[in-house]
Formats: structure tokens, sequence, C-alpha cells
């Protein structure tokens, strides 16, 4: 590194000297496209040397050159040109179109790269501009809206979120259906890519589907992300930039809660209720809370409290730094950068902190070009603990058990005001949610080293032969405590808590080791053939372990050390888990073009993994595509109107691998063992078929795509079908069989879906350019079969709600406990109370006993629009995502119930009433209407016990329109940067998640929020409870370079 | 270019030379848990006993059920724990966890034991089917037809079927009969059992008792049906259990190991009294009784309030009428010291107090020889041990119907009724089969929330039946009027 550090000095000495040597001289102009317009941001470099500049706004330059002097003119999408300095000062030039433009060249699997007309599927690219132009400090949640066939799901927002990519829905019951990430052409995961630094990304290029990342075998049944990180460029001026970012954090909405009723139970107010049970608001000045000893007591109007929940939450605040430096010389480059980002979240106390380190250099040396990627990271997590009070609840829970006439955010000072104190909070039940911010505390520190080196070698014209070594190291550790707290037994209070501290460390590594020969021929005159020849392996091993104290003797020092006892066990608390597993393939590229517009590709992988059985543990992965350019072999359909056509089709069939130790039946100390005396392992209970294979996945696609206008409107479409077969999943088992799982090859899903990505520059003028792109995606899994016993596998159940695959039903389904209806669909209730019956009270004879399918959990077609407006130096960017065709379970909403704030508790004021177009079944399948039996216990126990049982009321419509990002930014024109050493400076404002619109029906939370919860995450869809409130972010950024 | 391909084939050579060898992808093995290769049974059977005590005494098992549907327990004010239970809301998820957990956890693991084959082996195997027969005469006697003949048989069949209840009582015997057989003729080689036996700390002798026990459970309580008599040959020359049969691991003041009953009812390991202590309490009809026959159990069984005992009726609307705040927890009696004894005391899975009362009613029907009021005044004094409150002689000899032996008319009613109160927090699931089979106590009352005048006589098969074995769990029985078929 020291001697490139010198180079790159020696460089930056040579640029200044040679703006002071007298035979150079100022040479200005301007750029301008066919049409005469000027061109703004034309790269402009004296050949040969490393001084360069861009053109203004205006399409003007001025540049320092001597006579004789090559000046290189480039700007994407149009042909370069190249200029000599001559005697006169000004040089104006003219820049064609480049008509291959749409043969722009794409990174594909194993960073082989290919002209885009090459390609026989579809993929979309994201370029550095459109990713970051919100400052997200999460690269994935950037993308939502962004790419047609992509759904990100941000799961949770506290201060380290959770977000999930998926490429054309789910195909996979049980195995992951996340896509593949790979970062600069190593296999990543999607952690290394959220460990990123947004600002380090140059591009990323989405191969959506199976077939185009066949050739990485079982990694591959999802779909690949290829990320490209910024590099420095040979022979580019050195860049020196500093980015920063001050975003603030609101809350945007909390659910809709009754604001009528208040602190008490059974209709009678209680001072010391978590529940909302009491009489109706009335304004007077009641006790609240316990009396004391001294016979004193808090008093407090009986009336709603606006937003006491949301009062609980604060400003957020984030700010992130990046300084960038970026250069090279005609056989190195360099980019360096470092980045910082500090958060305090909207929960009191939550913090979080992250640093990045990015280096990535090349040097050539001859004919072998030398690269280095890596990118260090560092985070620093410290919120609120997950286990509260006696019950181990979560925050949420807390704040949703306040009463609506409890001023939440007057109760700060626990330590020192009595009426919030843990003895003198006026709750009996639950505590201050801020003794819990204070008392409980779970912190995280992760550190991800990734990188890879690779060796390139072009031996001859039409030989490279590759090397690739990455490495993806991620290693953290965790401590989580809560204080014990005793309460006096004068009064109600709650059950006291027990402390403990929970120590865990966890190391994952992947290594991979690629080696590619890319060889390309000339066979015939017409005819063209591109090879890769290359064999990969990849090795991935995991080590996490954690150890429980309970009962600390010193408050206050979270030690090991200082607990009472350990807790044994596998399940909770002293525990440690290895795995390794290892893959190696070989694998073959042929493309045959002919006269350059018909190509034929074909690929296939025979892959070796550690997870099966040594004697079936091999499978082939081929892949098979065509790709059109009509309009070059059809000169003649190309017109004023069209002026670019593709066609492909291409097959592949991929497998989804089993994970380590997937196939082993062990045994495991149940929670609570060893005991003093005893020892003990108890069977797992999930079973495995001893005959167990890989899941197959078949996926075809048509794509088209279309050109207009000289590219002013482009449209990319394409339609997959996906057939998976032998899914792994665990099957429920009836407990009776001695497990609850049996891990084997079962059924068929059939997926398909549409994408259509519509790009357009509407307008554009001089001073004004309004470019537009519409990404629509459409996309459908159907479960076909499960096995000829069962119908459905549970993903995630509680028993009363679920995510499931259903035979006939879309993937992934929601089933609930729902209202038993007669044949118009009206409610049947009981004629002894009045209430509506669940279909799980049913016999089982009745064809509605049971849960009902209540519907899908991913949306039918995602719209996303982004739209960047130019203005003369500003810009505004704005991303829209509507969602629909789904639900979700309304997680918190259930919780609200039995606290009695939610609106529906309220709906027939907490009176008894008759359930609304009711009717009752006088005999087996004949009704009658019901107009006289009201519900019992309407006060109170109708909602917590029978409403709150049927939890059809808590799937809801999850569709969402959602203003994601806008942005609008201010560069300053060069002529105010020209005496300053300044070479950009762009001020702008930010926002994310400003605005959502929800369906009236929900008004709860964000339906995005989901539980990670079910084989791979894959039970998508219940959420709410676990996340808190969903939050909008808004802020400045200011970019600077030198 | 041939020289190109000989540099290519030696990169290729030098990347996967480590990777063709053949232990290349010979990593896949659980270094974290025992297989069952290089287990033993005495590290197996320790955890079946562990969830037998579990299933037994944890909040919402057999017992819970038991002393709610038997109008032992109720709730104070302020919580809203029992509604289910109160509203006799029997649904497929109403106590699922009985059925789930006693396939999936405890027979499960004693199906293991019998997969240690030879002569060396045949105490764990006997231990194995005992407890199994056990566990599979409660579920049969909660749910009727349950899977029992294909049961457990995990990868070898996922789905096993229904089988009928009276046949799977008679292999109980079968089995039970096997098992003590094995005992007898267990070779020198046959490993005994040591402390990793949790019960009985390999005492065969007592095995075979409690063996033995189980036996005289299953034959009185389908003794209605038809002629057993032969059935009884020989029982009581084997004799039967003495003592409160009990599962102690270890039990330590510390989470998750903490006695079942005391950590469900109790403390915590903090030593903090936990909600569901001042969420459950007595029952004015269980007091009543009690108090009525002027018998010392009643301050062990439950907790005496400064203020006197108080029960609060199941299923009460309005805890504060007519007195606001008069069902408290700290004014009804929650659940006693002679019940909630430590966090370390044994968990109890079958009393001394039920095998006398088993022993006293299958001698008064004249299965069995011996004389009655001796097994039924023994039943009552185990029960006094085991709670630890003196006085049980003169609480027996008192002319009180259902009390004394000779004051009582209906000796059926006596004996049963008095093992409802030896049962009462204990094993009260015992006298919910016993109260479906004769009516006894009589006059106990339903819920004031019940939605319907009877009380549940049998539960659901579990959702987890409904969607995992569709195609052979029989159509759900009416569960508060189709009998298990011993009541019938």
């Amino acid at each position: 590194m020291k001697t490139k550090f010198s180079g790159i000095l020696t460089l930056l000495l040579a640029f200044v000297v040679q703006l002071t040597f007298a035979q150079e001289k100022m040479i200005s102009g301007t750029v301008s496209d066919e049409s005469g317009l000027p061109l703004p941001g034309v790269n402009i470099l004296v050949k040969g040397t490393t001084t360069g500049t861009q053109t203004d706004f205006d399409g003007k330059y001025s540049i320092s050159a001597k006579s004789g002097d090559v000046l290189s003119f480039s700007y994407l999408g149009l042909k370069s040109k190249e200029v000599t300095v001559g005697a006169s000062n000004t040089v104006n030039v003219t820049m064609e179109e480049d008509t291959a433009v749409l043969d722009e060249v794409v990174v594909t699997a194993f960073g082989i790269k290919r002209e885009k007309r090459e390609t026989t599927y579809q993929t979309q690219q994201v370029d550095e501009e459109l990713l970051n132009q919100a400052q997200s400090t999460r690269a994935a949640s950037a993308l939502a809206g962004k790419v047609a066939g992509l759904q990100i799901n941000v799961q949770s927002n506290g201060v380290n979120p959770n977000t999930q990519i998926i490429l054309r829905g789910l195909r996979s019951i049980g195995q992951s259906n996340e896509a593949l990430v790979v970062i600069d052409g190593s296999i990543a995961n999607i952690g290394a890519f959220d460990d990123l630094n947004p600002n380090d990304i140059e591009s990323l290029n989405v191969l959506k589907g199976a077939t185009a990342a066949a050739i990485y075998g079982s990694d591959a049944a999802n779909g690949a992300l290829i990320v490209t990180t910024k590099k420095g460029k040979y022979g580019e001026a050195i860049t020196v930039g500093v980015n920063t970012t001050l975003t603030f954090e609101d809350v945007a909405y909390m659910p809709d809660f009754q604001t009528e009723y208040g602190t008490g139970w059974q209709g009678a107010y209680d001072p010391i209720e978590n529940t909302n049970w009491g009489p109706r608001f009335d304004g007077t000045i009641r006790q609240v809370g316990p009396t004391f000893a001294d016979g004193t007591f808090q008093t407090l109007p009986y009336s709603p409290v606006k937003d006491n929940a949301r009062d609980f939450f604060e400003k957020g605040l984030t700010t992130q730094n990046t300084v960038y430096f970026s250069g090279g010389n005609d056989t190195g480059s360099l980019y360096l950068s470092f980045g910082n980002q500090d958060t305090d979240g909207i929960i009191p106390s939550d913090k979080y902190k992250r640093t990045t380190l990015k280096a990535n250099a090349t040097q050539k040396l001859g004919k072998v070009e030398l690269a280095l990627n890596s990118s260090f990271f560092r985070d620093e997590t410290n919120t609120v603990g997950n286990t509260l009070g006696s019950q181990d609840r979560t925050l949420y829970w807390f704040i949703l058990n306040q009463s609506a006439n409890i001023p939440i955010s007057r109760y700060k000072d626990w330590r020192n005001d009595l009426y919030s104190s843990p003895d003198g909070y006026y709750n009996g039940y639950y505590q201050n949610p801020y003794y819990m911010v204070d008392t409980s505390r779970d912190t995280d520190k992760t550190n991800r080293l990734t990188g890879n080196f690779s060796a390139s070698w072009d031996v001859l014209d039409w030989l490279n032969l590759t090397g690739r070594i990455g490495g993806n190291f991620f290693a953290g550790t965790g401590k989580e405590w809560r204080d014990a707290q005793t309460f006096t037994d004068e009064y109600t209070r709650p059950s006291p808590n027990t402390s403990f501290v929970r120590d865990s460390e966890f190391q994952r590594t992947d290594y991979t080791f690629d080696f590619l020969a890319n060889a390309n021929f000339n066979i015939l005159q017409d005819l063209t053939l591109k090879t890769v020849l290359g064999a990969s392996s990849r090795t991935f091993q995991y080590h996490e372990s954690r150890v429980q104290g309970d009962n600390l003797s010193v408050p206050g020092l979270y030690d090991l050390s200082n607990a009472q006892s350990i807790q044994g066990g596998f399940a909770s608390g002293a525990y440690a888990n290895d795995l390794e597993e290892r893959q190696y393939g070989y694998f073959a590229d042929l493309t045959f073009g002919y006269k350059n517009w018909l190509f034929l590709n074909a690929s296939g992988r025979y892959d070796f993994t550690s997870t099966l059985r040594p004697e079936d543990n091999s499978y082939f992965y081929p892949a098979i595509g065509l790709s059109a350019v009509l309009t070059d072999a059809f000169p003649g359909i190309k017109n004023n109107v069209l002026n670019y056509a593709k066609v492909t089709v291409s097959n592949s069939t991929v497998y989804n691998d089993l994970g380590a130790e997937d196939i082993i039946e062990s045994f495991t100390a149940p929670l609570g063992f060893p005991f003093e005396n005893t020892s003990g392992f108890g069977l797992q209970n999930g079973f495995i078929d001893a005959n167990i294979k890989k899941e197959k996945i078949n996926t075809t696609e048509f794509g088209l795509n279309l050109s207009f206008f000289s590219n002013r409107l482009t449209l990319d479409a394409a339609y997959y079908k996906t057939i998976t077969t032998d899914n792994i999943v665990a099957t429920t088992t009836p407990n009776s069989s001695g497990g609850n799982s049996y891990l084997t090859n079962i059924g068929e899903l059939e997926g398909d879906g549409l994408e259509l990505s519509l790009g357009a520059t509407i307008l554009k003028s001089e001073d004004f350019s309004w470019d537009m792109t519409i990404n629509y995606s459409s996309s459908k899994t159907v479960v076909n079969k499960i096995t000829d016993d069962l119908t459905e596998v549970a993903l995630s159940t509680s028993g009363e709600f679920g995510v499931y695959a259903v035979v006939g039903q879309e993937f992934p389904t929601v089933q609930a406990s729902a209202y038993y209806r007669d044949p118009n669909g009206n409610v049947v209730i009981n004629p002894t109370t009045g209430n509506p019956i669940s279909t799980t009270e049913l016999s089982g004879d009745n064809p509605q006993s049971g849960l009902k399918n209540l519907g899908t959990t991913t949306p039918d077609y995602i719209i996303g629009l982004s739209s960047s407006i130019n203005y003369k130096n500003f810009r505004l960017s704005t991303t829209f995502d509507y969602r629909t065709g789904h639900v979700y379970y309304a997680q918190g909403s259930d919780a609200m119930e039995f606290t009695g704030r939610s609106q529906e508790s309220v709906s027939a004021n907490r009176q008894d009433f008759v359930w609304p177009n009711s009717v009752i079944e006088t005999s087996p399948g004949v009704f009658e209407p019901n107009t006289n039996i009201p519900v019992t216990d309407g006060r109170q126990d109708f909602w917590t016990d029978v409403y709150n049982e049927i939890k059809e009321n808590y799937v809801r419509d999850a569709t969402a329109v959602k203003l994601r990002e806008v942005a609008l930014s201010y560069n300053l024109p060069a002529k105010y940067l020209e005496r300053t050493p300044i070479k950009k400076l762009s001020l702008g404002v930010v926002g994310r998640n400003l605005l959502t619109w929800l369906p009236k029906e929900n008004r709860f939370s964000d339906p995005e929020f989901s539980n990670n919860a079910g084989p791979a995450g894959n039970a998508i869809g219940i959420g709410g409870y676990f996340q808190g409130p969903p939050t909008r972010t808004y802020g400045l950024n200011v970019n600077i370079e030198f | 270019m041939k020289k190109y391909l000989k540099y290519i084939s030696i990169a290729c050579t030098a990347l996967f030379l480590a990777s063709c060898s053949d232990s290349y992808l010979d990593v896949n093995e659980d270094t974290n848990s025992p297989t069952i290769a290089v287990l033993g049974p005495e590290l197996v059977l320790p955890v079946g006993q562990y969830w037998s005590a579990e299933i037994h005494n944890r909040d919402r098992y057999t017992n819970t059920l038991g002393n709610m549907f038997m109008v032992n327990w109720s709730q104070a004010d302020g919580y809203s724990w029992y509604n289910d239970e109160f509203l006799y809301n029997v649904t497929t998820s109403f106590y699922s966890q009985i059925w789930d957990r006693t396939y999936r956890d405890a027979l499960k693991n004693y199906r293991v034991l019998q997969a240690y084959q030879g002569d060396t082996y045949s105490n764990y195997r006997a231990i194995g089917k005992i407890m199994e027969s056990y566990h599979f005469q409660i579920l049969v006697d909660i749910y009727g037809d349950i899977p029992y003949f294909e049961a457990l048989g995990r990868g070898v069949n996922p789905t096993p079927s229904y089988d009928d209840a009276q046949a799977i009582y008679e292999d109980l015997v079968v089995q039970l009969d096997a098992a003590m057989e094995m005992i007898d003729n267990a070779t020198e080689s046959a490993i005994v059992p040591s402390d990793d036996d949790t019960m009985f700390h390999g005492d065969m002798e007592t095995w075979k008792k409690f063996a033995n026990t189980i036996k005289l459970r299953v034959l009185v309580r389908q003794s209605g049906e038809g002629s057993l008599n032969s059935s009884f040959a020989g029982m009581s020359t084997i004799g039967f259990i003495t003592d409160d049969v009990t599962v102690d691991p270890g039990y330590a003041m510390a989470e998750n190991q903490q006695s079942p009953f005391w950590n469900a009812y109790g403390r915590d390991s903090g030593g903090n009294i936990i909600n569901n202590n001042n969420a459950t309490c007595a029952t004015p009809f269980a007091l009543d009784f009690l108090e009525g026959n002027n018998d010392p159990r009643v301050d062990y069984i439950y907790e005496h309030p400064a203020t006197g005992h108080l029960g609060v009726p199941q299923g009460i609307a309005d805890y504060d009428i007519p007195v606001v705040d008069q069902y408290d927890p700290i004014r009804v009696s929650n659940i006693g010291p002679g019940l909630l004894k430590s966090a370390t005391q044994p968990a109890v899975i079958f009393t001394a107090a039920d095998s006398y009362f088993l022993q006293a009613e299958a001698i008064f029907k004249g299965y069995l020889p011996g004389d009655a009021q001796v097994a039924y005044e023994n039943g009552i004094t185990a029960s006094f041990d085991y709670l630890g409150a003196p006085g049980a002689t003169d609480y027996y000899t008192q002319a009180l119907p259902n009390v004394g032996w000779n004051a009582s008319s209906n000796k059926m009613r006596a004996i049963i009724t008095q093992k409802w109160v030896a049962l009462n927090g204990v094993d009260a699931i015992q006298s919910w089969f016993d109260y479906n089979r004769t009516g006894f106590p009589a006059n106990l009352p339903v819920s004031l929330r019940a939605s319907t005048p009877d009380r549940p006589v049998r539960l659901f098969y579990p959702s987890s039946e409904l969607t995992a074995n569709a195609a052979n769990v029989p159509s759900q029985p009416n569960a508060f009027t189709v009998k298990i078929f011993w009541a019938n």
C-alpha cells in the first residue's frame, strides 16, 4: 500500500504543477447533442494525463491543455469523441447518439460481463444516483419500488432494521426465498449487503430469475443481486469528497385507539388498572394509582390524554458521514472511503452506531489485472431489552397496557418522582415503560470483513483466465440484561422481575474460490462463440454460543460471575451450536452468436454438497436460452417510433440444497437440564425422511425489450413461470406420531408473474428534464399439492391464526379462526349467549370447522414509480410504491383487545347488543334471523373472550401506497466554484416514508412489518406487535467534492 | 493453445486438490448434540420422567384442569386467567397441550427406551412400558379413542390411526403384565438404573408395585364393565405403592429448574410470589366441605387469609358486588402451604392416597381381598401426610357422612368424595374421571358463566390432530354428553 499512496501523491503533485506551467492555456467550449441541446456532465479528459473536468448544466466546460493535446469527451449513451487542441481556445463539440447504447455491458454471474443483447433473461440495473437519492442508511430499503419483480420488505424499523429481499415472489415453502447477493463477483449474503455503506455502491444489477444465476448452483434459485462497489478509474482525476446527511425520525402513525373509556375493569373504575374497561370518561378528578401509607394518592382528570402512547416516543436523529477518495493512474486505481452513522432511535435511549471502511484497488501488471475489494464494518446496537417484566414481554406491550387517561410521558423520572416509581406508578399490573427502558437493555456489537482478491489474465485477445478468492467474516457479541425489581405488598403491584444477564457471541465465515476461463471465438464468418469454463467452491462455517445467568447478586453488575445460577439446557441457558457446509461445482457457459442478433446460451453446472448423504449428493443444473434482436434481424421494422426490439426465452432447472445437519436426528437437553443430580437428553421433535433430496425448481421466462423515439421510451417486459417440486418441508405431523414435524420432500408449487418496466424521458429541454420509470410486477404462487395425506402445512401458527401453505390457495396464506357464517355470509350466533360462534368451536363434521383461509400475504401486484425532475441545477426525485391484493395479521391490534383500547370495543357503547345481521341455526343447515338475542357481557368479557378469540377480526387488507423517497437537491453551478478547490457542492433535503395511505380497515400498523417467523423467515404477514409504530424520516444532505 | 490448456488444467487441479479428496464434503456432523449411537438409556429416561412431572404439575396441564372442573380452584379479583375454564370453552385448543406434550415429549422419550435391545437393557424397557401405560391411560380417560397401536412411529408412520378406547385399556393390562414379567425375569446382565431413575432410583420392586397400581387404576376405572374378577388375580400378592410417586431430578431454586407445581403457582426463581399465586384461589364449595367437616387440611390445601377463609364462586360476573374489592388476592384463600412446599419439592405424578382409595373401591366391590375401611382410612391418612396436616385419625373417626366410614351410608360416595378431597391440588384430574364415572362428589356446582348446564366429560381432539392427521382423527364426540366408555 505504501507505494500506492506515494504514487498517488506524485499524481497529485503533477496535477498541481501542471496547472502552473506557462505553455498551458485554458480551452473552453460547449458540448451539445445532435439536436443542439447542451449536455451537462460530459467527462472531458486530456488524453494521457489525469487532467479532467465535466461540463456544467449549460454544457459548458473549461480545461487547461496544450496545443496538440487530445481532448477526450465521453458521456454514457453517446459515442465518445476525441478532438485535438489546435490554435483556438474554443472547442465546441457535438456528440452523437451511440446506436449500441442498449448493448450496454451487464455484469452477470461470477462477474462475467456480457452485452445486454446477448443475455437471454431479464435484468434490471439500478445506478448509484437512483439508489442513494434519499440517503437511506441501508441499500436494501432504498431499492423498494425501483426494480420490477423485486419486493423489499422492511420488516421492522428499530435503529437496526431488518429487511427482506424477495425476487419474483415466494417459490419455496421451507427453504429461503431471498435473493442471492453477489458483491464484486463473490457470493456474499444479504447481511453483507446491508452492512455496506450505500454511498460505496456503484450499481446494482438484478438478475431476476434462476436462469441467470443457474451456474451458481444451489444458491441460484431466487435470482441474484449483483452489487458492484465503487472503484477508482484508470487515468481518472483524483476526487476527494464528503457526504453528510442529517435525518430526523418521527412516529408516522399509531393505531387508532378508542378514547371514550379509561382505567377500570368490568365497567367499574379502578385506579390501578392497566386496561380500559372502566366507565365512560366524564372529566371528573379521580384517584389514579394506589393509596400510599400516608393516605395520599395521585389524582388526574378522568378524560382521555391525546396521543398518550405516541408521546412516549421521541424524535430520532441520525447523522451519516462518508469521506471518500477516488483516483487512478494508467496502471492502478484506488477507491477509499470511511463512513459512520450515529442514530438515536424513537424509543428513549435506543442507540445505534456504525462505521464502514472500504478499500478497492486495482493494479495492472502487463496483461494481468489484480483487484482487491474490501469492506470493513462495525456496529453497536443498544436498545431496550426484549423480555421485559415478569412475563417477558416487549416494550410495546407495556405501552399498550397503560390506560387512555394516563399521560405516559409525564412519568419519565421514575427514580425520583413518587408517581413514576415502581411502587408509586399508577399501574398495578404493568410497570412504567420508562422504568423498563432504563432497567433492561440489549446490546450487540458486530464486525464484518468482506472482500475478495482476484487476478485476471488476458492471456490472448480471445482468452482470459480469472481466479478469485472471497471471504466474508462476520462476528459479534451480545449482552442482554434485566434488573430485578421487587414491590411493596401493601397493595396490588406487578409480579416482581427477576434479574438476568445473557452473554452471546457468534462467528460466521464464508469462503469462496472461483476459477474461470473466458474464451471468445469466431467460429465462422457470422458465428461467434463465447465460452466460460469454471469451477467454484464454497465453505460456510458457523459458531454461536450463549449463556444466561439468573438472579444477580450485586445490582447493576451485569456479569456472569455475578449470577446466582447459570441456566442450563439447550433451549435457553448455556448453548452452543456449530455448523459447517461445503459445496463445489464445475460449470460451463456457452453463448453462440449469429450475425450479432441471434444468441443461444447454454449453461450447466455439476454441483456437490456436504449436506446430503454421500451416495446422493451431486446434482446437475442446466439452463438454456435464446435472444434475438429483431431490429437488427429485420432492419425494416425500425422506424421513427421503434428503434430497438429484442425477445428472449429461457428455461432452467435449479435445486435448493438442505442446510447443514438437516438430515441428522439428534438428542438435546430440555430446558432446565442438567439438574444437580441428573443429566438428560431428549429426542428432537422433528424426524427426517431417510431418502430426502434437494428441492427442484424449473423456470421458464419470456422477455421483451423495446425502445421507442431514440430510446426516450423503453419497455422491458417479462413473463415467467416456475414449478417447484420436491419441496423440502418440515411437514406438521400429529404429535401422536412421536414428533411434530417430518422433514421430507413434498408437493408442487406453481408460480407465474408478469413484470413491466416502463422508462420515459417525458420532457427534455435546455433547463428542464423529467424522467420517469414505472415498474409493475405481479406474482402469484399456488400450491398444487402437499402430500396424499395433507392439504396444508403450517409455516408458523398459534393454533388460532398462522401462515400456511394450503392446497389450491395462493402461497403463503393466512388462516385464522373465523366467524361461523350461513350460506349468505351472515354471522351465526349461539342462541344461548347471543355471541358469534368461532369456526374453531364447531364440531369436526361441520365443513367450516377449524381455521379459515383469509387470503395471501404477498401482494398480487406491486407498482413502483420513480420520477426525477431536473430544472437548471435543481433535481427533485420521488419514489412511490403501491402494493395490493394481500392481507396481514395485525398482531398489535389483537393485543389491544384485551386492554380495551380498540375502536371495536366501543362500537356498541360497551353494552350488550344484537350482532348485526346475525342468524341462529335452528337445525343443521337451517338458519333464521336473530333479531333479539344480544351478546353476553358486552361490557367487557364479550370483547376480551369472544370477539378476541375470532382472529378473523385481525386479518386486514395490507394494501399500502407509500411515498418511499423524496429528495430535492441543488448543485451549486460550477461558475461559483471556479476560484475554489471545490469541484462539486450539492445540497439536498431528503425524506423517506413521509406519506403512507392505508385502507380504512387497517388502522393499526405498517402491513409490511412482519415477524421473522417460519422456516427461512417465509411466514410473512404477521406483524405490528414486536415492531412498534411505523416511522418516517426527513433531513438534509450535503455533498462536497474536491 | 496447448500450452494454455496446460495452465488451465494446472490451475483447476490446484484449486480443487483439496476439494476433490473424499473427505472434503465429510463435514455434516452434529458436534453439539448426541445421536442415539452414542447415547445410553440412562440419559433418556430422566427426560421422560421430567416430562411426566411437567405434564402433571405445570400451569394448565392435567392437575389444573382437574382443579377447575372439580371446583377446587377459582380466580381472585383483578385477573382474567381462567375465562375458558369458567366458560367450559372446550375447543380444539383448550388444554391441547396435554395431548401434545404427552405424546411429543413424555411418550416419545419413553418409546426411545424400547430401542435399547438385549437383556442388558430389559429394566429400562420395562420402565418405558410402565410409564407409557401410565400416560396412555390418562389420554384415553380425557379423549376416548386415541392413536395407540400405531402411535410414536415417527418416520415409519407419520399419521397413526386411532384405536378403540376399550381395546387400548385391554392392551394396557397386557403391557403392564409384560413389564412386571420383564422385571421378574431380568438377567444378571441387566443394568439396574440408579439415580438416573428420578422416581424410584432403580428400585425395581417398587416399579413392579407401581405397574400393579396403574393396572389397578385401569381395572377399577372400567369396573362397571362386565366381569373383571379374574383380571385382579394375584394383584394383592404383588402389592401396591404405599408412598407418593414423585419425580425429582434435583429441582432447585433456579430458573427452569424449579419443581413444576411450585414454579406454576408459587414463586419465581428469585423467590417472588408470582401472579398465578395471587390469581388462583379456593371456591366456596370446596371450603364449605372442608370446614363443614372440621377438616384440618383446609389450612394446608388453602392459604388462610388474616380475614378468614374465603372462596370465589367460579365464573362470577362482578367481583365487586356486594362489596368492592371483597375478592382481592389478599382476602381470598389462595393455594395453601401443604401443596406449595418449596422450589425443590418432588413432583407428584401418582399419590399414595389414590392407591389406597383405588384399593378401597376394589375391595368394596369384591375384586380384591381385604378390608375396605382400612384402605379408605389409609387413603385419608396418606393425604394428611402429604399435606403435613395433623389429626387424620380424629378426622376420619368423626361420625359424619362421607367422612367416617361407618357413618357413611353410601360407601362409594364416601370413597370417591374423600378421594376428591385428597387429590385437591395434587392430582385433581383423577377426581374428574371419577366424577364422570360416579357422579361424586354430589351437588358439584357448575360455573356461573357456563354456557350449558353440563360440565365437560371429555376434551376435544386438539387442532394438531385435526390439521395433521385429518384422515384418521374421528369426528369429535360432544364434549358434554358423550362419556368415555368406562363412564357409561
